[in-house]
């Protein structure tokens, strides 16, 4: 075997002197001369609207907006945005997060929908010793078990939406639930943590159901809901994306809001809103990471956001522009692009921006906290301006909002 | 037991989709050798074709009721003399092949025009409240959904057996080299039973609008299910396809509800595929269907 | 019914051209293959050498048996799956997890495969997607083996005190087995059982009348495609050290099948220019500002199937040897 390994090495090394091989980086203290940031989102598929390009144009303002705060100060003004499409398959997100940070010299990548993908960046970031923040992926095991130093989940997981929704619905009057989730790892995810949230709040799970996912029949479930003993004042439903689509629609075909059973659900993305109609969710209520109405901070980087896109940003749009002013800013403070030296710049820094409010970049997990909020779908007549479809009911202090660092967690 | 009527009920209405698209299936096969693997990139079409009517030229449900399914069958038409005809002389796998790449081009187009996201689409507001069916109440919508497939599914078995048309597409599809043989032209007949298998399928996918999210992938997933539906009945059968459709319908639906509990999305997932594994060892040539169609 | 659906399988060319193509072709073959990963990201060449053996076991089926499998995800990921738990669990050397995937993968086209090749043609394909699409549901369903939705992570690979952690050195370790997976299909084709294949796939009711068992010849080449399948899932599973559901989907399978008929089916080599086709227009894609990438590789497949059916690699092929 030590026989093969070292003819192994032998052809390795001749091809190598070929002209092959991996790369070394130069010795500046910026590699390359300049800073770059990649953008790997879903851009042809189920999350390109959630995200997808206009997040590129998000990171794009970001960097506008450092450039113009610093000026001549700016530790470089050579800052580029390359992106690539995932299409949400893992091995895609592989080769390019490693082509990224090797052929692109990218300092640091973002966004990342889909958790399998998500948790697979996070790996080349750790291998590569490269930065890495996650928005749009949901799993705690990025902040759990797969965490790593180079690491950092910015935004939301399934955890804070969960415990947001079932603690604060279950303690403005909703006692008894039916939780029907999709039978996969987010779905199960979220169930674990919804029901917890609701018991430890006070309430009673009447009755739970893992769906088939994707499905597009839920009536089984919503024929049930009404004749569960006690009747469930809320069905909290864990689907996403389209199958969020045919469950509501279906809700609201059996008429369960009339039989006295409210919807609560999971996750769910302005986006959602939008497609399913204002009307269909009346009522509704989720937990939201950001919300661009809120007040007139966010109001305002949401209409220089729509004069670039045409449209109103969802809060993957705004954590994409946060998580690279924070990168930005710590390189600047650290006057390098050096992995470690960032990293040291970045944990356990308290930072307050237009996303981040009462935010903090916890040292022991990296998970970035700061204030959710429990939002509720508008009645219809209540909707005065496209896209402003929710108000927020509360706002979840970032102390209460995420877990408590995981014990699985070793940087 | 209400419960249980209930839920039955409920399965015959999901099973509704699956039977207009297996007997769409089932016609185009049944003369033109063909499975139309683009059987749910047309429903979703037909769902798209609602959703457009109604945003774009404020058409009701109804009109799109008429008008996308007669839209589709055209589409279907072309389809047929543009490309499916091309290839009707060769290995019929060439067709399968063939609309495979339609169905990537068909879910692309629709994706870069439309999104991702589902688009809305609300339930007519004439069959928007409930019917007393005596042991209980059920959305009016649904009730229509299912008398509506329920009609289309015996018109096209009366069309079959009552009309001379009927009589060749029936004696084409089990009988196709002695239909021939008595000096039948069956050609002719390919183009239009083509179109009218493309236009059931619309049909579906306006049905499917009110009550399903529209969205470019919506029978992407569902088209293996109804292929699982074709070969449990017999491709050749029209009248197995049909009720494989709503047995299974029933079944998915009883098995959300009644199988032990952590079993159950796996087995309503997986049973129309356990199905077709029990049918292919006991009669290879599906329930209904003949072993020479093979 | 005579089809093309499989060209000119073992049809004399003319000699003298064959005796100095064939050698000719196999160096270039060769030499492109040592130095792929100098030319191209080391990574994408890794993937290069996972999908040829891939699109080579399906273009085994489609090509000298006549049967589309369209469920061959199926083995793909179910090499990937067992590769990596065998890497994970029992920490094996590289090649012998892809060796026990590969066997996995095997093992299940068995049972799939006795009731699939009950049926031809166009039943075959919808009946092998099904199944395919079962397994699936099931890896899904089997969270705390696969890792479900999340897929399983960190797969190790190993060899003796070799570093493998970089992909080019690790395409340099795979290349062999690789090869090896190439050698085995190329000798399938040519050897007497092949050779009956082929004539089953051309007329069935003859290959029964002289007595061979064509159920079980088309089972034996099912189940060796689906080893072919394997290796290459397997290799896919340490390339990418992750293995996630997406290897089980029915679009995988579709891919394959892509690639085989863009390639040009019954040739094998049309099967690696199909899959490196495929792969480099997928990543180039990936990065340019096109939001359809379906659009793309549909229409192309649409054009090949209406106006070239000998693919890419057929069509070039023939222009030659009409010269």
């Amino acid at each position: 075997m030590k026989r093969f390994a070292t003819a192994l090495g032998a052809v390795a090394l001749l091809v190598t002197a070929c002209g092959g091989g991996p790369q070394s980086g130069g010795d500046s203290k910026l590699t390359g001369g300049k800073i770059v940031l990649g953008v790997l989102n879903d851009q042809s598929a189920g999350y390109s609207a959630l995200s997808g390009k206009n997040s590129v144009e998000a990171v794009k303002m970001a960097i506008e907006d450092f450039k113009a705060k610093y000026g001549d100060k700016a530790v470089t003004s050579d800052i580029e945005v390359v992106d690539a499409d995932h299409q949400n398959k893992p091995d895609v997100a592989n080769t390019k997060a490693a082509e990224f940070y090797d052929r692109d010299g990218v300092d640091a990548i973002l966004d990342v929908p889909t958790s399998s993908a998500a948790l697979k960046v996070a790996d080349v970031a750790k291998a590569k010793k490269k930065l890495y923040f996650n928005i749009t992926a949901a799993t705690t095991d990025l902040t759990g078990k797969s965490c790593n130093k180079y690491t950092f989940h910015y935004a939301y997981d399934t955890y804070m939406l969960a415990n947001g929704t079932g603690k604060n619905a279950t303690e403005n009057g909703a006692k008894n639930w039916y939780i029907v989730y999709p039978n996969y790892a987010f779905g199960q995810d979220m169930e674990r943590s919804f029901k917890a949230a609701v018991e430890k709040a006070g309430g009673h799970v009447v009755g739970e159901d893992a769906a088939p996912f994707p499905s597009d029949n839920f009536s089984t479930y919503l024929l049930k809901a009404p004749t569960l003993n006690p009747k469930p004042d809320v069905i909290g439903t864990m689907q996403a994306g389209s199958d969020l689509v045919n469950l509501v629609k279906q809700y609201n075909e059996f008429k369960l809001r009339d039989k006295g059973v409210g919807l609560s659900v999971g996750l769910m993305f302005l986006t959602d809103i939008h497609s399913l109609t204002p009307a269909a969710l009346a009522g509704t209520t989720y937990t939201d990471a950001w919300y661009w109405n809120f007040d007139a901070k966010n109001r305002e980087w949401a209409d220089k956001f729509k004069a670039r896109t045409g449209s109103r940003p969802t809060f993957a749009h705004a954590a994409n522009y946060s998580a690279a002013t924070q990168y930005l800013e710590a390189v600047q403070a650290a006057g390098t692009d050096d992995a470690d030296k960032v990293v040291a710049q970045l944990e356990g820094k308290k930072v307050d921006d237009f996303f981040l409010r009462n935010g903090e970049i916890r040292k022991a997990d990296h998970r970035v906290l700061h204030d959710a909020y429990l939002a509720q779908v508008k009645q219809p007549d209540e909707v005065k301006e496209d896209w402003d479809y929710v108000k927020i009911l509360k706002t979840i202090p970032a102390a209460e909002a995420f877990r408590a660092p995981s014990p699985d967690c070793q940087l | 037991m209400t419960n249980f009527l209930e839920q039955t009920f409920n399965g015959l209405v999901s099973g509704s989709f699956l039977a207009l698209l297996a007997l769409g299936l089932a016609v185009i096969f049944g003369l033109l050798r063909v499975v139309n693997f683009a059987h749910g990139a047309i429903y979703m079409l037909g769902a798209f074709g609602a959703y457009v009517l109604a945003d774009e030229l404020g058409l009701s449900f109804w009109a799109a009721l008429i008008a996308v399914p007669l839209g589709l069958a055209v589409v279907g038409v072309v389809l047929e003399r543009a490309f499916i005809h091309r290839l009707t002389r060769l290995d019929p796998l060439y067709n399968f092949l063939l609309t495979f790449g339609l169905t990537l081009i068909l879910q692309d187009l629709v994706k870069a025009r439309y999104g991702v996201q589902s688009s809305p689409y609300a339930v007519p507001s004439a069959l928007s409240g409930s019917v007393d069916l005596g042991l209980f109440e059920f959305p009016a919508y649904r009730v229509f959904v299912l008398a509506m497939s329920v009609a289309i599914c015996v018109g096209v078995w009366a069309l079959l057996t009552r009309t001379r048309i009927g009589m060749v597409v029936r004696a084409a599809t089990e009988r196709p080299e002695l239909t021939r043989a008595f000096g039948i032209d069956v050609g002719r007949w390919i183009t239009p039973v083509f179109g009218f298998g493309v236009a059931l399928a619309g049909l579906a996918g306006v049905l499917a609008a009110p009550m399903r999210a529209v969205h470019p992938l919506m029978g992407a997933d569902l088209i293996i299910v109804v292929f699982a539906v074709v070969v449990i009945g017999g491709l050749g059968s029209i009248f197995g396809s049909v009720a494989v459709g709503f047995v299974i319908g029933v079944l998915q639906v009883w098995a959300e509800a009644y199988a032990p509990e952590s079993w159950r999305a796996l087995i309503a997932q997986t049973l129309p595929f356990l199905l077709m594994a029990v049918v292919l060892l006991w009669r290879p040539a599906g329930l209904f269907g003949r072993e020479e169609t093979a | 019914m005579t089809t093309d659906v499989l060209p000119e399988v073992g049809r004399p060319a003319r000699a003298r051209a064959k005796r100095f193509a064939r050698p000719a072709l196999l160096a270039a073959g060769l030499i492109v293959a040592v130095w792929l990963p100098n030319g191209i990201y080391t990574g994408l060449a890794v993937d290069l050498l996972c999908w040829a053996l891939f699109a080579v076991s399906v273009d085994l089926l489609l090509g000298y048996a006549g049967l589309l499998s369209f469920g061959h995800a199926a083995y793909w990921g179910s090499s990937a799956y067992a590769t990596g738990l065998l890497a994970v669990h029992l920490g094996l050397p590289f090649p012998l997890a892809v060796l026990g995937g590969a066997l996995t993968a095997a093992l299940i086209a068995i049972p799939v495969g006795f009731l699939a090749v009950k049926r031809v043609g166009i039943y075959f394909a919808m009946v092998t997607l099904a199944f395919a699409q079962m397994i699936y549901f099931i890896a899904n369903e089997w969270r705390s083996v696969t890792g479900g939705e999340n897929g399983m992570q960190s797969v190790p690979r190993t060899l003796g005190s070799a570093d493998l952690s970089d992909n080019y050195y690790f395409y340099y370790a795979a290349l062999p087995i690789v090869l090896g997976g190439l050698w085995l299909a190329w000798r399938i084709v040519h050897s007497p059982f092949g050779r009956v294949l082929v004539a089953i796939r051309d007329n069935p009711a003859r290959a029964r009348a002289l007595g061979y068992p064509v159920h079980r010849y088309k089972l034996a080449a099912f189940v060796l495609s689906a080893f072919v399948a394997g290796l290459g899932g397997g290799l896919f599973a340490l390339a990418h050290q992750f293995v996630s559901l997406d290897t089980l989907h029915w679009t995988t399978s579709g891919k394959a099948v892509i690639m085989v008929v863009l390639g040009g089916i019954g040739t094998l080599w049309g099967a690696l220019f199909g899959s490196s086709f495929v792969v480099v227009l997928e990543d180039s894609l990936s990065q340019a500002d096109f939001a359809s990438p379906g659009l793309l590789t549909g229409g192309i497949f649409v054009l090949a199937v209406l106006l070239f059916r000998r693919g890419l690699w057929g069509s070039v092929a023939a222009f030659f040897r009409r010269r």
